[in-house]
């Protein structure tokens, strides 16, 4: 704050605020070309690589539709999942949510929420496939509990978010006309909280589909099993049938869930 | 309405009435108040940004703790054990209504008996004779088309009339509005004004804080100007213009100084 009270003078004057664009931009462009050294990325590999892509795609083609009922199986296994794991941990993101939320929680308390947040989300959902894999075995249990702890590192903190844009005054008004805690979150808190609440929950449900189906390559049952166990076996058709099916679904249930969800923003 | 309990002792009167010391202002925000307001009177309390009319407001309803000082309400002393008491006699309009966007208006009329029923009684819903009661007071609103709608859907001046059919809803004697009228427009603000007026006419005390000299003239019996947290002027709606210009001039100068 000092920091910006003292540059502001500096700040007003037209040339320097120019003069600041383009330090800026300089310290853009840097950043940039900077990263692409990392990466050493070699024009001529690029090159000499387009074949094999194209050479693996073509591969892919034409689909072979003789497992498509291998796949709607594996698939209806992905929903399931994704259904009890986003079920699972929406229910523990709620307590962490009510903990980090800004106008509820004490300082202290907060922090600790958000550390544990934190901690979840920085787990890749493959580390915890393999957790639990190692815990319960190969199959679908491990995968909802696996999409069931990674739930809770996004809605924890989209429903924080909820909470916390709840508006103070209109609860402040039903404070002061002597509602009691419970009626001021039935009536103040959660028709503010829970529409918003609702389409995050619906958004994660349908990530999660695609979440369950990374999870499969460890193991931790869905679509992902089957689709790894085929390209790792060069049956690229039979991949490519998992891979159309898998796109039908997700683009239904975003299609019905994106209503949903307009549905609960308008209400 | 009801009898007025301890009609003899004035609907509101502030002693000497202090909050904390607040280091950024480096005085307290309210500084040794002291006021009476009796029933059925109309008071505007008017002053200029900072001068403390909010935190009055909010002090009365024991919404801001008072470090120092006494604030009686129709007799009751403000204090912690005795708020709910208080808040009985009192309706509050926050700034900007508080309406809960996501309800209907009915709804939201309703949350104002929340405090006659308890969590059970409220649990699946509100009693039949208080949807009665709020339906006639949206009516007398002149909402009766607005009775179902969400309240996000509503103009400014419908929601700030929503929100005072809320408080009328648990008859109260006193009325504190906290700027009703900021951000409407003029038909708007008519409206809010002349509900007001209408309902201080059926014996209701109101006490409505104001950015507008005109509006406190037409409408207020009385006006109360606070001026650094303490009463600067306390008298009839007449020659506020005069007032307050001196208010400015002595506000400006210190400030000028400063910079």
């Amino acid at each position: 704050m000092k920091f910006f009270d003292r540059i502001r003078p500096y700040a007003s004057n037209r040339y320097n605020i120019w003069a600041f664009r383009v330090l800026v931009i300089i310290g853009l462009g840097w950043a940039y070309i900077w990263s692409l050294q990392g990466l050493k990325i070699d024009p001529k590999l690029i090159q000499t690589s387009l074949p094999y892509m194209t050479d693996f795609l073509s591969r892919l083609w034409p689909p072979d539709l003789s497992i498509v009922d291998v796949a709607i199986k594996a698939l209806i296994e992905t929903v399931q999942m994704s259904l009890w794991g986003t079920t699972i941990g929406a229910i523990l993101s709620i307590p962490l949510a009510l903990l980090s939320a800004q106008n509820l929680s004490p300082l202290w308390l907060r922090w600790l929420a958000n550390l544990m947040q934190n901690t979840v989300r920085s787990v890749p959902s493959i580390i915890l496939g393999l957790f639990f894999v190692a815990a319960t075995g190969l199959g679908a249990p491990a995968g909802t509990l696996a999409l069931g702890i990674y739930t809770i590192g996004y809605l924890a903190k989209f429903y924080q978010e909820a909470i916390e844009s709840v508006d103070k005054r209109s609860l402040e008004s039903l404070q002061v006309g002597r509602a009691s805690w419970w009626q001021i979150a039935q009536y103040g808190i959660m028709p503010q909280v829970l529409p918003l609440c609702l389409g995050y929950t619906l958004y994660m449900f349908e990530y999660n589909i695609r979440a369950a189906s990374v999870l499969g390559v460890v193991g931790a049952g869905g679509i992902g099993f089957e689709l790894v166990s085929y390209i790792r076996g060069f049956e690229y058709n039979k991949a490519m049938t998992m891979m159309l099916v898998l796109l039908v679904v997700v683009t239904s249930i975003d299609a019905i869930s994106s209503q949903l969800r307009n549905k609960f923003k308008s209400d | 309405m009801e009898p007025i309990p301890h009609s003899k002792s004035p609907a509101i009167a502030c002693h000497n009435l202090r909050t904390a010391y607040q280091s950024t202002l480096k005085r307290p925000i309210l500084n040794g108040i002291d006021l009476k307001i009796n029933h059925g009177e109309f008071v505007a309390l008017l002053g200029l940004n900072g001068a403390g009319k909010s935190t009055l407001l909010r002090s009365l309803v024991g919404l801001v703790p008072v470090s120092q000082g006494e604030i009686q309400i129709c007799g009751t002393t403000v204090q912690p054990q005795l708020v709910d008491e208080v808040r009985k006699n009192v309706g509050f309009l926050v700034q900007g209504g508080g309406l809960v966007d996501q309800l209907s208006c009915l709804d939201n009329v309703l949350c104002g008996c929340l405090g006659e029923l308890n969590t059970w009684q409220s649990l699946w819903g509100f009693p039949k004779r208080d949807r009665r009661v709020a339906m006639q007071l949206l009516q007398k609103m002149g909402l009766q088309e607005q009775i179902y709608q969400k309240a996000r859907q509503l103009s400014g001046g419908q929601r700030q009339r929503v929100a005072i059919a809320r408080t009328l809803i648990q008859s109260p004697h006193i009325l504190l509005a906290d700027e009703p009228t900021t951000g409407l427009d003029v038909s708007g603000i008519n409206q809010v004004m002349t509900s007001l007026q209408e309902m201080n006419r059926k014996g209701l005390t109101v006490v409505v804080v104001l950015h507008d000299l005109a509006l406190a003239a037409q409408y207020a019996q009385r006006a109360i100007v606070l001026q650094e947290g303490q009463v600067w002027y306390d008298g009839d709606c007449q020659n506020m213009d005069s007032q307050f210009a001196k208010l400015q001039k002595l506000s400006l100068v210190p400030s000028v100084n400063a910079a």
